[in-house]
């Protein structure tokens, strides 16, 4: 089984997650950047579902893992496994649903509660596309990614409007962030002391020694 | 020992009274309606009381303070207005439930959408939306959480083929239905039907089929309670519905009660959130039937309730279409749900047949993955894999195989050890066997590039004709050793400059202990085999001992062989010298800390560093070269070639046909089916020569075979791509 990894191929691999109240569109969004497709009946999301793409970021080959969790709720139990070793965000509301824009900062909360602070996150406004119906103004929601320093676009998974951007967006962030800490990290790797998460590029790793005490068995 | 209890009690479907009123049999099991042997009239008079209570309930707890105003008192006004702040108050209870019903219409309006005709119609979302509302604010401690609807969806939806069968057989023995005394009856229709009447009424009610007797005096309005107690009823569907999902989120006082799957809270008894303790059972008894692709998904990081979360809380509902799940739990509510006895630990959220239906079920449904599961190299892929379960899939292949193992699943619930042992997952068995026996499940991932070398030492030996193809051969290994080794660095999440530490002590102990290859390929070689062949045999065994026997007895020799014969393997001292032990120890730590928590990538590095000991690692130097801190594989792969490439004759020029590219191509893997194809070859003809290691011969041709199967998967999923 070793031998054949045609799907493995990359530098990078990177864990995304994607948050944001019940139907915002947070599925079709991943559906859209995974599979390019879009589905007007789609069921609501039980627990989580995982999706991969590859892109180009420079000349390395970046493979994006995004995990797709339930918005309606947050499985306690297993929520710290969620975050876990994830690099970046996708904190999704709906442009024609104000509520899903005021819960925000409740999800910006539990992101930063369990993850690294290094994180890349961005405000997306799905449903960008219903026009007539909507009820966040782009001002204010870019006044907010500002606030709490987040990258911030608008979207329409119906229209593949932004798509593509905003997660390529994402993951090249990711990955400046990540080649410009493995060079302040120098070479010699051993330096870094077990256990301290430095940066995001050793939060895989750190933080799975660190937390093997919590949640999961 | 408990393959009593766990035998169905159903006798196959011709034993059962209501077979084809799935929506009664249903009743049943659940525990609403009393026992199939009861008389109608008992039928008839329980179901009548539950409607009842139902009706109660409704009325009670949905109540619209617009229209209750009149009769509640007028002291109430001032503590009980819209604006009042109080939640107990009638307005704030209405509120509390306005924002219920928006979240359970968020999801109702998306519940099977392939079956919207019926499931999207305002009468059944009324239905659906009243029943869980009902629920939920019976239950405030779970409120509404999503799944709950998929849950309730099909209860509905049997209730109403139940009514659909009515009507057909009403169609069809009309006049047994017709009440001739009622002069209502005499439409214009029924004197149409006279003639046919004559007819059907030399048949006397008792002389028909017993199945169609039961449909007529269930419907009889004039039997027991009257039209209350009509056994099929759409004027009721909504009652028994809501009765029918009480009954499973309860689980009538048996261990199964699908509420629980939605709570988050750890249960007293053990500490774990019960979704976690059947995740875990799950994998528990998934390492009993089948270690190898046990430890695969523990290496890969692939916890079980990523995936088992979805499996319990909609009881499968995601994983198969709607007819196909009548049929899944048509088994699941057949059997009991009444706790298992004589075990440390009663209160297991899966200890009792059904439970041990359910654990099996999964496990069958994640063996039926097998070999795509194996091929699979990463969390995501596999979690992907487990969370689009194939559509054509043989249902009873997959129930057949599940009820073969529910013995086992009984003792694997029984087993699980006592919570205060901070063991986690890895339950020791009764005999102690998992423990002892997992490291004999890691296999080195160049287990076969090894085994190639060999035969090929062999065919040079033999002096054979194909140099020129083994050549060929040798450069692809080193591709892909290359390539896997390049892999292995950058999927070393993220950063190239940094190595895991754990990492970095196998590599340093392998090149500490100077391995050299033919130490490797001898001992390594046959310690391998011993451990795949294993693997393998663990899976085939089970599957024959399944497939003949029911009772236990016959399996229970079979596993413990299964898992104890490997043990030698582990105990060698010079088992793949120095690198198996590190990776030992590292999987021996991991049960203590009774996590799932090995980390996506890093997990897969350890058993790859020790892939990397093959010889032509050295080729893979310009990989590496411009990044700073990749020294110490450098050093690695120095130290590892010198011996190494005194075996292989054309090492040297290895490293100007390595492509810099690590994308995989097509052209790669035609090469690696080439290459597959090329060792069955070999064997058929040295199975010519040598006649002695014949078996071991077709194990070879075997195993290639089954390379060649993850091609065609690997290139499959590519082209769905």
């Amino acid at each position: 089984m070793a031998a054949y990894r045609a799907d493995d191929d990359y530098d990078y691999l990177f864990k995304l997650v994607l948050i944001g109240d019940s139907g915002v569109g947070k599925s079709n969004l991943l559906s859209r950047f995974a599979k390019n497709e879009f589905n007007l009946e789609s069921k609501s999301t039980i627990g989580v579902e995982f999706a991969t793409r590859s892109i180009r970021v420079d000349d390395k080959i970046v493979k994006a893992q995004i995990w797709d969790t339930a918005g309606q709720e947050r499985y306690r139990a297993i929520t710290s496994a969620y975050y876990r070793g994830a690099v970046g965000a996708l904190l999704v509301y709906d442009t024609s649903r104000h509520v899903t824009f005021e819960n925000v900062e409740r999800w910006l909360k539990e992101l930063r509660d369990h993850t690294d602070q290094n994180i890349v996150i961005m405000l997306v406004g799905n449903k960008a596309d219903l026009r007539h119906l909507r009820a966040v103004p782009t001002e204010e929601a870019k006044a907010y990614a500002e606030k709490e320093n987040t990258y911030f676009m608008e979207t329409s998974a119906l229209e593949a409007l932004n798509v593509e951007t905003a997660f390529t967006e994402v993951l090249t962030q990711i990955y400046h962030v990540v080649s410009r800490k493995a060079l302040d990290a120098g070479n010699d790797p051993s330096a870094l002391p077990k256990g301290q998460t430095i940066n995001v590029g050793s939060k895989d790793d750190v933080s799975a020694v660190k937390k093997t005490t919590c949640c999961s068995a | 020992m408990s393959s009593g209890e766990v035998s169905p009690e159903r006798n196959g479907e011709m034993g059962r009274r209501f077979g084809e009123l799935r929506g009664v049999q249903w009743r049943i099991d659940l525990g609403i309606l009393p026992c199939e042997s009861s008389s109608v009239e008992e039928f008839r008079r329980v179901n009548a009381n539950s409607r009842r209570s139902y009706a109660a309930l409704r009325r009670r707890l949905l109540i619209n303070p617009h229209i209750s105003k009149d009769e509640s008192s007028f002291h109430d006004r001032v503590m009980d207005n819209p604006l009042s702040q109080n939640p107990d108050s009638t307005w704030g209870q209405y509120f509390h439930k306005a924002e219920l019903e928006k979240m359970v219409d968020q999801d109702l309006s998306r519940l099977y959408p392939e079956h919207g005709s019926y499931f999207q119609t305002p009468g059944c979302q009324g239905v659906l939306r009243r029943i869980l509302l009902l629920w939920c604010i019976r239950h405030p401690n779970y409120g509404y959480r999503q799944g709950m609807h998929e849950l309730l969806a099909p209860l509905l939806y049997v209730l109403q083929a139940d009514l659909e069968r009515l009507s057909e057989v009403r169609k069809q023995y009309q006049d047994y239905f017709t009440d001739n005394f009622d002069g209502l009856s005499f439409s214009e229709d029924d004197f149409d039907l006279q003639n046919d009447q004559v007819k059907v009424n030399n048949v006397s009610l008792n002389e028909l089929d017993p199945k169609i007797q039961t449909i007529i005096s269930f419907s009889d309005a004039y039997g027991a309670e009257g039209e209350l107690g009509i056994v099929l009823s759409d004027k009721f569907m909504e009652h028994d519905a809501y009765s029918m999902f009480d009954a499973l989120m309860d689980g009538d006082g048996g261990a199964v009660a699908m509420a629980n799957f939605f709570s988050h809270s750890p249960s007293p008894q053990n500490g774990l959130p019960p979704v976690i303790e059947a995740s875990s059972a799950l994998y528990h008894l998934l390492s009993i039937v089948d270690l190898s692709l046990y430890s695969h998904l523990v290496e890969l990081g692939v916890e079980p309730q990523y995936f088992a979360l979805r499996w319990f809380r909609v009881l499968f509902g995601r994983e198969f279409a709607l007819e196909d799940l009548l049929v899944i739990w048509d088994e699941i509510f057949s059997l009991d749900n009444s706790r298992l006895s004589g075990c440390s630990e009663n209160e297991g959220v899966l200890n009792s047949s059904r439970g041990a239906f359910i654990s099996s079920l999964a496990v069958s449904m994640i063996l039926y993955l097998r070999s795509s599961l194996l091929a699979t190299e990463n969390a995501t892929l596999c979690l992907q894999r487990l969370l689009n379960f194939p559509e054509d899939v043989d249902l009873g292949k997959l129930i057949k195989k599940a009820k073969t193992m529910m013995d086992l699943a009984v003792d694997a619930i029984n087993s699980i050890p006592e919570p205060s042992k901070p063991r986690g997952h890895r339950h020791s068995l009764s005999t102690d066997t998992t423990a002892s026996g997992s490291p004999h499940s890691i296999v080195p991932e160049s287990y076969w590039e090894e085994k190639w070398r060999v035969m090929n030492n062999e065919k040079e030996e033999q002096k054979q004709p194909s140099l020129n193809k083994v050549q060929n051969r040798i450069k692809g290994w080193s591709e892909k050793v290359k390539m896997r080794l390049s892999r292995t660095d950058s999927a070393g999440f993220l950063s190239k400059g940094k190595r895991p530490p754990v990492r970095r002590n196998l590599v340093d102990d392998l090149a500490r202990e100077g391995v050299t290859k033919e130490s490797l390929l001898s001992s390594g070689n046959g310690g391998n085999e011993e451990n795949i062949d294993h693997g393998n045999e663990t899976d085939v065994s089970s599957v024959a001992s399944y497939s003949s026997v029911n009772g236990n007895e016959d399996i229970k020799p079979s596993i413990a062989e299964e898992v104890a014969s490997p043990l030698p393997v582990s105990d060698r001292p010079e088992d793949i010298n120095g690198t198996e032990k590190p990776v030992t120890n590292l999987r021996e730590k991991r049960p203590l800390s009774g996590k799932f928590q090995w980390l996506w990538m890093f997990a897969r590095n350890g058993p790859e560093g020790s892939s990397e000991k093959d010889g032509e690692v050295s080729s893979d130097k310009d990989g590496y070269e411009s990044e700073p801190a990749s020294s110490s594989v450098t050093e690695f792969d120095q130290n590892i070639a010198v011996p190494s490439s005194s075996t292989t004759t054309d090492e040297t020029d290895k490293p100007e046909g390595v492509d810099q590219n690590k994308m995989y191509s097509l052209k790669d893997l035609s090469q690696s089916m080439l290459e597959n194809i090329e060792v069955i070859e070999s064997i058929f003809q040295q199975e010519k020569a040598q006649t002695d290691s014949v078996e071991n011969l077709s194990r070879n041709a075997m195993e290639a075979i089954n390379e060649l199967r993850k091609i065609s998967n690997i290139l499959s999923e590519r082209d769905v791509r």
